[in-house]
């Protein structure tokens, strides 16, 4: 139901690092299980309160699109509330024939619709009132929000889900006596979706769109920057997808996209609280071992080309500047990760960060600067991005010369002792305090498990971040920043910034 | 055989125990749902100090953390409304301003190179100095915190970055729809100028000064306004020990006021704020509501859930699942600890189905007083509730936050463990009687945020829309309310020092024959791109038209302001009219002319407010004020001269208060009028100039007045 949160939260992983004491610490109490189908259990217990968190991760994201299906990643992740054969509907026998007559109606509909030479208007009219005649006959069945009502009575908290490009998750947190309640849950989900109420959850999404994409100016600004950098690979199609898509992908498409890539080998569920190992397994392998052992999906084959061209987008906006700069670098998976993390927290973390010192705190030019790792995804080779906040009354063109002279400044000097080892120190306590709560501990040890294949690479990447030298950072620096690897987007302001206001007729 | 049996019936049973039954289930209903373990956390250690301190000392070994906040009783509604933002400035410079000893950037070098944070910040009733640090560092940590929390140095540099970010959040806060609705919402609710709506304007935020800030932590941060909790891995002896130590000398101050006091809504009725670059309307519908102690509060809780609780409250059901209409949408009671909140409910819709939102939002709230509550949407709301209590206590540092709640809004600490059968009391009798005392579709106040012409139909189909005008005003343009909380009233020895500088301008008989002046001026003026020197030629035709030509070195510009219109002619650009925010500026700017003053002085009041030295003389300041907007003149006493002008600046890069230097004078056709000048902001020279030439009463062309067709 989210998009947005999520270069934060890829962020977090990418800086993370915990002492390696700590690594033993929760490997006692974690246990890990490779279910007969493939699918891969964390369990870390935690039994302080009577509570538990998980997340649920899929690795499939917007990536795994093509065009004329942008958006049906985060779409189904809309759909996995709608519930199954057993939750939601009233007559399933009943249901499952009106919503195989919806979907022939839709197909008429659609094909009709868009063809571009010799459409008959009226035929579309009257095929489509045909679509929605189907829809009202289907909906019938439905019991509304049956899946999201009965997590709540039974005392759910958080409950949400975000797709991004890499990934789908889901997740909350439930009263411990809940855990098998939980397992039935979570597993009748991805056992047999059923599609109910398809096409206005196609309209919600276009609200959702509406929203984050287009009525906001750093949503705008967002789409632009990623279309931008990446002219190949998927990364440069925007989670929420394409407007046209939206509107015309069907439940049918969301059917196929799920049979190839739900698929248990290929999804990850970390736990984290007051459960018993012992009792939760068997309880974990009943419900979860009621999904269908499936094949993985074949890799994604393109790649991102070296860009070999500066590539600069101007939004010229009634709204405030901002400005995003963007470099290629390679998959979070590469050995110079930790480098880049080390790079990020120089650059921008804390108020002794360069770019704080210089930008915000000095000149007094910008109001936020920060560079962060991994976006759009950190899957595949992706952007290095800072992203700056001009302070009233500058433009977003002031940002390019300070970032480049810290640029130049991290390219050409040794980083010094003291400023390296506090970074290294902050890394450690980063990762520490983040192991605070259940939630955020469970979602990161199911991305973890994702992205690297062992979620104890979230502490032994503290040891990599702890190996990084002055050296390392000036080779990665002079290998990413480089202006042909570069891309630029900013909002430039059509007023002057004391007058910006009220929607002034054009 | 029987021993074996015996054995045999054990292992079954303990199979059974430790693997649930192999047959499938159908129906979550199947699950059985074992007890939930006894909840009964450990409550922190209260200790109250003589000098009224409170401190809550919670212990949590789980990570080698130690984590603590002193939560201080006054904020942004203490602060007068001319410096709305005082508190923002407070809480973002109070850190970084550094203390006595430190600076602000050495205790960021000092802090971060141990992973450590010290950081202060400001809120509606409250302001907070927190500190978060591992364990081994707490004794090298603590001694700083303290002297920043007692003295703080709120150096200008930090000041000025802070009031950086808060111009920066000013100039924006029209760029997002949602926070428009937000803000605007909020505005209706409480009605204008409440103590709960602030909102800082750029010249509010020029007006707080150094002082403000010292006075306001003189006045709030006393151990009888504070609240401290500490929580995370220690020995609870030794810290209450080090905490008394640390605190028990501090001496009583005086005590925090009351609450403010709210409110005065708008009227019931339709309002509506444009906004072209947007494909979806925001709509926001409020009226007053209730405060925490209300007996009934249970029950509207209740209502609440049963309206917006997640997926499964009315609102998400009804417009987003069974409708598609919309992607979020929500709202309910506020209910502050402290003051009467509001009752408010958000949505947003694409322009096209805007008035048909309106409508479905405005039904959901109407159904409330009219539609029975089921059995069914109580058990759920009830059950929400109870089952999800749980994680208000799952963690110490949160049982901790909560007594320190309590404590703060004068609630009893057992408010928390009986909120349960409170709620379990709730009938559906209470829930309906609930809502049709305290909802009232017809005192709502809809507002609208969006993109008209989108719209199935214009708002004014469904009743009388106001408009609300959100354009950020120029720093120059005090709100209203300012100047009616503080009616500028002049004084007897003001108006003998007016006296004094008209007769040293001329007399009031040559002031009055002035028709016209036109004046050429060289300056200089420092921009961030280095100095920059401008040649200015103005023609003033009193009272009211204007028109400035400057050269610039990126060429020429002329600016044109009479009553019938206010145009510019900018290099390369042509012609276009001023912004109406810039243009108001630049008319305050005007009403602050010497010679527009001197000439209607029944237009001003005049006060004498001090004496200060300029330059070797005990200048006498003169206070001229009107329209809630004043300059300062330090005035020679003996001869009349007008030494010094202090003004406020005036937009996103105005630094404070600009102050004018006069350095020389020189009398043109028998009026005497300064000649030579230095432009000086926050203690930095940023300008200077000379007067070239003044003609009095010049042929003026009517012509220059028209505006150029383009």
């Amino acid at each position: 139901m989210r998009t947005a949160s999520f270069v934060m939260l890829v962020a977090l992983i990418a800086g993370a690092a915990a002492q390696a004491q700590d690594l033993a610490a929760f490997e006692k109490r974690t246990t890990v299980k490779k279910l007969d189908n493939g699918l891969t259990v964390i369990l870390t217990e935690r039994h302080d309160a009577p509570v538990f968190s998980y997340a649920t991760v899929v690795n499939v994201g917007a990536s795994q699109e093509v065009l004329g299906i942008t958006g049906l990643a985060h779409m189904f992740e809309h759909m996995a509330f709608k519930g199954s054969d057993l939750i939601g509907t009233k007559d399933y026998e009943a249901e499952q024939v009106a919503l195989k007559k919806v979907e022939q109606a839709y197909a008429a509909y659609d094909t009709e619709r868009r063809r571009t030479t010799g459409r008959d208007d009226a035929k579309v009219k009257q095929l489509e009132k045909a679509w929605r005649d189907a829809i009202a006959e289907a909906d019938k069945y439905v019991v509304t929000d049956e899946f999201s009502t009965v997590v709540d009575r039974v005392g759910g908290v958080g409950m949400n889900a975000g797709t991004s490009n890499d990934i789908t998750i889901y997740f909350y947190s439930l009263p411990s006596n809940r855990f098998e309640l939980w397992a039935y849950l979570e597993s009748e989900r991805f056992r047999n979706p059923v599609f109910r109420e398809f096409y206005k959850e196609r309209d919600v999404v276009q609200e959702e769109r509406r929203m984050r994409s287009e009525s906001s100016p750093i949503g705008r600004l967002f789409l632009q920057f990623q279309a931008t950098a990446f002219a190949a690979h998927p990364y440069g199609v925007p989670t929420i997808g394409w407007m046209s898509d939206l509107q015309s992908f069907s439940a049918t498409d969301a059917r196929a996209f799920f049979d190839k890539y739900y698929v248990p080998a290929n999804t990850v569920i970390a736990i984290v609280g007051d459960v018993n190992s012992a009792e939760a397994m068997p309880i974990i392998d009943k419900y979860f071992g009621r999904l269908p052992k499936k094949p993985l999906p074949e890799p994604l084959r393109t790649i991102e080309p070296p860009q070999n061209a500066e590539r600069t987008v101007v939004l010229h906006e009634t709204s405030q500047p901002f400005y995003l700069e963007g470099y290629h670098r390679p998959a979070a998976t590469d050995s110079d990760d930790p480098v880049y993390s080390v790079l990020t927290m120089l650059l921008s973390t804390g108020r002794t960060s360069r770019l704080y010192k210089s930008m915000i705190r000095d000149k007094k030019i910008a109001a936020q600067a920060s560079g962060f790792n991994n976006f759009p995804g950190g899957k595949y080779p992706n952007l290095f991005t800072f992203l700056v906040v001009p302070a009233a009354g500058h433009s977003a063109q002031e940002m390019m010369p300070p970032i480049q002279a810290e640029l130049d400044r991290i390219k050409t000097e040794d980083v010094p002792a003291d400023e390296l080892k506090s970074v290294k120190t902050r890394a450690r306590a980063g990762l520490l305090r983040a192991l605070d709560n259940n939630g955020g501990l469970a979602r990161q040890l199911a991305l973890v498990q994702t992205y690297y294949g062992d979620w104890r690479e979230l502490f032994r990447n503290l040891d990599r971040i702890e190996k990084v030298t002055p050296a390392d950072i000036k080779r990665v620096a002079n290998q990413t920043f480089q202006p042909n690897n570069r891309t630029v987007a900013y909002i430039e302001s059509n007023r002057p910034a004391a007058t910006a206001s009220k929607g002034e007729a054009k | 055989m029987k021993s074996l049996r015996v054995c045999v019936i054990a292992a079954t049973a303990l199979l059974a125990f430790a693997f649930p039954s192999l047959t499938q289930v159908k129906s979550y209903k199947d699950i059985k749902t074992p007890a939930l373990r006894k909840v009964n956390p450990p409550q922190p250690k209260r200790v109250q100090l003589d000098n009224g301190m409170v401190i809550y000392l919670m212990v949590d070994h789980e990570l080698p953390l130690i984590r603590a906040t002193a939560n201080i009783r006054g904020g942004e509604r203490d602060e007068p409304i001319e410096k709305a933002g005082l508190v923002d400035i407070y809480g973002g410079s109070w850190r970084t301003g550094g203390t006595q000893t430190k600076t602000g950037d050495e205790l960021d070098e000092f802090l971060e190179s141990r992973a450590a944070r010290i950081e202060t910040s400001g809120d509606d009733d409250s302001t907070a100095a927190s500190f978060d640090v591992l364990k081994e560092d707490f004794d090298t940590v603590f001694p700083v915190y303290l002297d920043l929390l007692r003295n703080p140095a709120f150096r200008q540099d930090k000041i000025d970055l802070a009031k950086t970010f808060e111009r920066t959040r000013i100039s924006r806060r029209n760029d997002e729809p949602g926070e428009i609705t937000g803000r605007e919402a909020q505005k209706l609710g409480y009605g204008p100028n409440s103590p709960y709506t602030h909102q800082p304007e750029y010249s509010t935020v020029a007006a707080i000064t150094r002082d403000d800030l010292l006075a306001f932590h003189k006045r709030f941060v006393h151990p009888n306004n504070i609240i401290f909790g500490v929580v995370g891995d220690f020995d609870p002896a030794q810290m209450e020990s080090k905490l008394r130590q640390a605190f028990a000398s501090w001496p009583r101050g005086p005590q925090a006021p009351p609450p403010a006091t709210v409110s005065n809504p708008a009227k019931p009725g339709l309002y509506f704020v444009a906004k072209s670059d947007v494909t979806q309307a925001s709509i926001a519908m409020v009226h007053p509501g209730i405060q925490r102690n209300n007996p009934d509060y249970y029950a509207v809780a209740v209502m609440n859930e049963i309206l917006s609780n997640g997926f499964s409250g009315r609102l998400m059901q009804h417009l987003r699942s069974a409708r598609g209409l919309t992607y979020g949408v929500g709202g309910g009671f506020q209910a502050p600890w402290d003051h009467p909140g509001l009752f408010m409910t958000r949505m947003s819709t694409k322009s096209g189905t805007t008035l048909e939102s309106i409508d479905a939002l405005k039904g959901e709230i109407t159904d409330l007083t009219t539609k029975p509550f089921t059995a069914e949407e109580l058990a759920q709301a009830k059950e929400s509730v109870l089952n999800a209590f749980v994680f208000t206590m799952d963690s110490p540092a949160k049982v901790l936050n909560q007594q320190i709640l309590l404590e703060f809004y004068g609630f009893p600490p057992d408010y928390f463990q009986k909120y349960p059968s409170n709620i379990e009391k709730v009938t559906a009798a209470d829930v309906a009687r609930v809502a049709k005392k305290y909802v009232n579709p017809n005192q709502l106040a809809v507002l609208v945020v969006g993109n008209e012409k989108d719209f199935e139909k214009p708002l004014s189909s469904i009743g009388t829309v106001s408009s609300i005008d959100v354009t950020i005003p120029e720093g120059g343009t005090t709100p209203k309310a300012a100047a009616a909380a503080k009616p500028a009233s002049g004084n007897a020895e003001g108006m003998a020092l007016l006296k004094k500088v008209q007769d040293f301008a001329g007399g009031k008989a040559k002031l009055d024959a002035i028709t016209a002046v036109r004046t050429t001026t060289s300056a200089s003026r420092k921009t961030p791109q280095g100095n920059m020197d401008i040649e200015v030629e103005s023609v003033m035709v009193f009272p009211d038209r204007q028109r400035s030509v400057m050269k610039m070195p990126m060429g020429e510009m002329t600016i044109v302001m009479t009553p019938e219109a206010s145009f510019m002619v900018l290099p390369g650009m042509g012609t276009r009219d001023v912004p109406a925010s810039q243009r108001d500026a630049a008319r305050a700017d005007a009403r602050q002319e010497m010679l527009t003053i001197l000439k209607n002085p029944d237009k001003y009041t005049f006060a004498v407010t001090g004496t200060e030295k300029v330059g070797g003389v005990d200048a006498k300041i003169l206070e001229v004020s009107s329209d809630g907007d004043s300059v300062k003149w330090y005035v020679d006493p003996a001869t009349g001269k007008v030494l010094r002008k202090v003004s406020r600046g005036r937009g996103p890069m105005a630094q404070g208060d600009q102050v004018t230097d006069f350095t020389a004078w020189g009398t043109f056709g028998g009026i005497t009028v300064p000649t030579a000048f230095t432009l000086t902001a926050n203690g930095e020279q940023i300008g200077s100039g000379q007067v070239k030439s003044v003609e009095i009463n010049p042929v003026v062309d009517p012509a220059m007045w028209q505006k150029p067709a383009s």
